[in-house]
């Protein structure tokens, strides 16, 4: 591939000019967090402010999804209970919920799956903030969107490739693009401020190696992938389990027992999430007409 | 399992979940067997589905459980050299089949 090309699809995926923006309110936050002085409430307040990112946010902490033990009503016992990392998780993960819902169902479920395999690993294995995982998880294939969003017809020239030619969806856009997802993903995640920890898990979710403190994290997202691939819940482009990373699997040191135990609880949360949506709107309207 | 509408449910289907009130309480357990009252009592009370074990209800368009295995082989197929994904690939499909009643 030549180097001006693959510069000027770099470029394109860099600006992304056709891509919601996440919500300000998400930077807002994190500069309030870093102040030693804020109080719950004065963050309770900012969230409260945009009802309708209050009231997803409150519908993903209550739903199956996340599954939290008791039920929250507010977002400042929200704050309280869960911390503001994970709010703030639940934030990022309630606006770009949306993006990906309205380009690719299809995808979404994957990554809604994906997301659920995540939750169940990290709890498993004791990391602290599982909820990160989950949403690191939510939003690794995000690079996809964007290929899709600013490069469409090259993203027409990968979905033909897959499907003439049964390649994978990443080997297909390494032949057109010269990148892949991940990598844009990584860009994209860069571009909406988003920390290390969310951003290295998508940008190295094919090969952990590459995570400079991510590691454990990535390869999380990594094996989820592979098992909700083979679960065979959503779609990701293409329907192929993709080969195991070496380092992910000396990371995650799984025993058969483990995977067993894995599926189990995966298949049951599975079951709760499956049609969870956030469209708030939907429900209001139908509610009212009902 | 098999997640149903409500309407469909028999007598005799047992649930495989605990059917909860819009309230998130518990209005009967898993493992309980349905009987028509059950039923009818569910249905007085705006419950659309329920979970029962085994897979009573086949819906027109589904596939078969060969069908289903052979795809989850064809999504491993280019992973079959490597031992955990094989026996992960061999839990899935045992799994399908357990809940599929077989």
């Amino acid at each position: 591939m030549e180097d001006a090309k693959r510069q000027e699809f770099r470029n394109a995926l860099r600006q992304t000019k056709n891509l919601p923006t996440l919500p300000g309110i998400v930077s807002k936050l994190t500069k309030m967090a870093d102040d030693p002085d804020t109080t719950t409430e004065q963050m309770g307040k900012v969230i409260g402010q945009d009802y309708i990112l209050a009231a997803k946010l409150l519908k993903l902490v209550n739903s199956a999804f996340y599954g939290f033990p008791q039920r929250i009503s507010s977002i400042s016992s929200a704050i309280i209970l869960l911390g503001f990392n994970v709010v703030k998780s639940l934030i990022i993960s309630a606006s770009i919920f949306e993006v990906m819902e309205d380009q690719d169902v299809e995808l979404w479920q994957h990554s809604l799956g994906c997301a659920v395999v995540c939750n169940v690993i990290a709890t498993r294995m004791g990391v602290k903030d599982p909820e990160e995982v989950s949403t690191a998880g939510l939003i690794h294939d995000i690079g996809k969107i964007a290929i899709k969003m600013e490069l469409p017809s090259e993203y027409e020239m990968i979905t033909r490739l897959v499907r003439e030619r049964k390649m994978s969806m990443r080997a297909a856009e390494m032949e057109v693009l010269g990148l892949d997802h991940a990598e844009a993903g990584g860009w994209l995640a860069k571009g909406w401020n988003l920390p290390k920890k969310l951003l290295e898990p998508v940008s190295c979710h094919h090969d952990p190696r590459l995570a400079s403190t991510e590691q454990l994290n990535s390869a999380i997202i990594h094996f989820s992938d592979i098992v909700i691939r083979g679960l065979g819940y959503g779609h990701a482009g293409d329907n192929k389990v993709p080969m195991l990373s070496k380092r992910a699997w000396e990371l995650l040191n799984f025993r058969p027992a483990d995977i067993d135990e894995i599926l189990e609880q995966v298949e049951e949360k599975l079951w709760d999430v499956k049609g969870f949506s956030l469209e708030i709107k939907a429900e209001e309207t139908s509610s009212t007409v009902g | 399992m098999q997640q149903i509408l409500t309407l469909q449910a028999k007598e005799g289907m047992v649930l495989a979940k605990d059917v909860m009130t819009a309230e998130n309480r518990v209005l009967c357990g898993k493992g309980t067997p349905l009987t028509a009252s059950l039923i009818e009592r569910f249905l007085k009370m705006d419950i659309v589905q329920v979970t029962v074990e085994g897979h009573p209800i086949s819906s027109p368009g589904e596939k078969t459980l060969p069908e289903e295995l052979h795809d989850i082989e064809a999504r491993f197929s280019e992973v079959q050299k490597v031992p955990p994904l094989v026996y992960l690939m061999k839990r899935i499909m045992k799994n399908l089949a357990e809940s599929r009643g077989q």
